[in-house]
């Protein structure tokens, strides 16, 4: 991946369609070695990008999802406990120091890897590591990441600082569900994912489902692309589309009237008031935009 | 207007990114020396020679969220634009002015189309950190609309940190929790291996109720609009707020406050609130919440926060019996009268003397520095 084209290819071939300036970003993220922010509405592909990243570099997919509440033991390490517990009974009788005993149980075969470390630790090449919205983790779990993040190491108290051999590329996305702290933001490059235009999700859509008739998909990617401006509590995005045209591939509906759409509505919007909003508002009318 | 830099300026491209970036810095953006460093590796990475891409991939290394990529785009427009000054710097502090369009609803409540007189006596045309100083510690009442939508922004960025601060930590403990493994092994070791003594880790204890009181009588327009977010701001960190608006008479809108966004909630609370900006009955209200909510909501333990500028039409009697009502129910009552930021203000007015002996703390609320102030009341709420 030597230029903003050729990751475009790559990522082509893994069935993700990029455009032109997140490929650069990428491009920059491989080389300069920092990690990637990748921020927008939920549904866009953020996740996504970290996958077919791993492909295509035909390395390891290190993903940590975070939620509220998660602590360094789940991301990062924990002591092995009950082997803990184990190798000191075991030790009674020896005549060893009390530091050598406690040498002894810190020691890695001890360490649990969660998958921070692993990510520092990877032996053969730099594996991706996708720090999966995090947003959804509290606010201090962010201060354990920035040393990762910026000097891609690990300080383990009773054992001291590992560092990483191979510098991991880290991916992280977020829903903007609550504004990052700006120490973290620093240490990342920055882009905003938003929804596609109606060329790149016409793309996207006949490149998921190639035997699909191409005036139908534009059709339909119309619809969504209307639906999109309307003010709905969910905005449906690409995952949306693409369920939602297998959903009316399925219903077998090549020509999709207002009973279809009806019937199949539920696959792209997922609250009971933004259903109950666009049937009230006319399906027949939705339909005629994509006329 | 300001004469900004053109690239065409510098004889080499490091200095033109240079350039750049410091201007981005002066502008607001969050440009220091690593993203200046690392502009200047971009910069030299072959590939990117072509003038898209570079564009792309400075914005990815000088941007932190969606606002400040769209005052990127100008700034690009104006120091990397193929003829300099071909763009008018018109659109300097765009995000400023159309960040979220204003609802009728907030405009009601911040008193528009009441202009005053004397309301351009502060300092303007300040920018930068020291606008924010300054709107920190203006009065609410004197806030422009212009400067409103910053004070906005300034005060829900302060009002998030104070809240983070507030938050519950993990706290270790010895009686209660579950099992502090890490912990106990570490001192089990001194004692050969059996962990006889146990540790635990243990949520702090629970947040206790605060019920807010906002007074929303005509002599409180000016500020109402601000408070009322502050209790947006604090519903948000707060796991239990319960908060009433009052003027003739009481209103809960505790579950108004949980709508999704805030434009939402001012909406259903100013058509909600008929009696937005009319007279007083301070002492009326507080007999209602007593007898109605009081016994159920507060419990000895409650923080209850009055916001109101204590000017009451009603009997003072009643009010005095009534605060003192809710003060013996309570752990800490907190009045915050906007009127107490003036100079040489004294609590002179026959409500505000009768129901100052009940109060615990007595503070303005007139601008942002004195409401962040709570924030030590608040600890130990």
């Amino acid at each position: 991946m030597t230029n903003t084209s050729s990751i475009q290819q790559e990522f082509d071939q893994f069935g993700y369609v990029l455009d032109e300036e997140l490929a650069t970003v990428l491009f920059l993220t491989l080389h300069l070695q920092k990690p990637l922010l990748l921020e927008g509405p939920p549904g866009v592909g953020k996740t996504e990008v970290a996958n077919v990243l791993a492909q295509a570099l035909d390395t390891q997919l290190i993903r940590l999802q975070c939620y509220e509440g998660l602590d360094v033991n789940a991301a990062v390490y924990e002591w092995n406990y009950q082997k803990q517990l184990l190798s000191i009974k075991l030790q009674e009788g020896s005549q060893k120091s009390e530091a050598e005993k406690e040498s002894h149980i810190f020691g890695e075969d001890f360490l649990l890897q969660r998958p921070l470390l692993r990510a520092i630790t990877a032996t053969e090449k730099s594996p991706v590591l996708l720090i999966d919205e995090i947003d959804r983790a509290d606010e201090e779990f962010e201060a354990f990441l920035l040393e990762l993040l910026s000097a891609f190491q690990i300080s383990i108290p009773e054992m001291g600082t590992i560092k990483a051999t191979h510098k991991p590329l880290v991916i992280l996305t977020s829903n903007r569900t609550r504004e990052l702290s700006d120490a973290l933001k620093r240490r990342c490059l920055y882009h905003w994912v938003s929804y596609p235009d109606l060329p790149r999700e016409l793309r996207i859509v006949q490149k998921h489902l190639p035997q699909l008739d191409k005036q139908l998909s534009e059709n339909l990617v119309r619809i969504v692309q209307v639906l999109r401006e309307r003010k709905l509590n969910k905005v449906p995005g690409i995952a949306e589309t693409l369920d939602w045209v297998n959903a009316l591939v399925a219903l077998q509906a090549t020509n999709p009237n207002a009973d279809d759409l009806a019937r199949s509505l539920g696959c792209l919007l997922k609250s009971a008031d933004d259903i109950e909003m666009v049937k009230a508002s006319g399906l027949e009318e939705l339909l005629a935009v994509s006329e | 207007m300001a004469d900004y830099p053109h690239f065409t300026q510098f004889e080499s491209l490091p200095e033109a990114v240079t350039a750049f970036c410091q201007l981005a810095r002066e502008n607001g953006l969050n440009v220091g020396l690593q993203e200046n460093m690392d502009a200047l590796r971009m910069a030299q990475l072959e590939p990117l020679n072509d003038r898209i891409a570079f564009g792309y991939a400075l914005k990815a290394i000088c941007c932190c969220s969606e606002e400040e990529r769209a005052q990127f785009d100008t700034l690009y427009e104006w120091f990397w634009g193929w003829e300099k000054g071909a763009l008018k710097a018109k659109t300097v502090f765009k995000n400023q002015s159309n960040i979220q369009k204003k609802t009728p609803a907030s405009l009601v409540m911040m008193g528009v189309g009441q202009q005053q007189a004397g309301q351009e006596e502060e300092a303007r045309n300040v920018s930068g950190a020291n606008r924010v100083e300054r709107l920190r510690k203006t009065d609410f009442s004197k806030i422009e609309e212009m400067d409103s939508e910053l004070l906005e922004e300034i005060a829900l960025k302060l009002w998030k940190q104070m809240s983070l601060r507030l938050k519950r930590k993990m706290k270790a403990s010895t009686t209660k929790g579950p099992l502090n493994l890490r912990q106990i092994i570490r001192y089990s070791i001194s004692t050969g291996g059996d962990p006889i003594r146990l540790f635990r880790k243990n949520k702090k204890p629970r947040k206790q109720r605060l019920i807010v009181l906002l007074d929303v009588s005509g002599s409180m327009d000016k500020y109402s609009f601000f408070l009322l977010r502050f209790i947006c701001a604090l519903r948000v960190h707060f796991e239990k707020v319960e908060a009433f608006l009052f003027s003739t008479n009481l209103i809960r809108i505790t579950e108004y406050l949980s709508a999704s966004n805030l434009a939402t909630t001012l909406n259903i609370l100013s058509a909600k609130a008929d009696n937005w900006s009319s007279g007083t009955k301070i002492g009326a209200c507080f007999r209602d919440f007593n007898e109605e909510h009081a016994k159920r909501m507060l419990n000895g333990q409650s923080t209850v926060i009055i916001l109101s500028d204590g000017l009451d039409t009603g009997e003072p009697e009643v009010l005095y019996e009534e605060v003192q009502k809710i003060r013996r129910r309570t752990k800490r009552l907190i009045w915050l009268n906007p009127l107490k930021g003036m100079r040489g203000y004294e609590p002179t007015q026959r409500g505000m003397k009768a129901a100052l002996p009940a109060v615990d703390i007595f503070k303005s609320a007139h601008n942002l520095d004195s409401i962040l102030e709570l924030e030590k009341f608040l600890l130990d709420v």
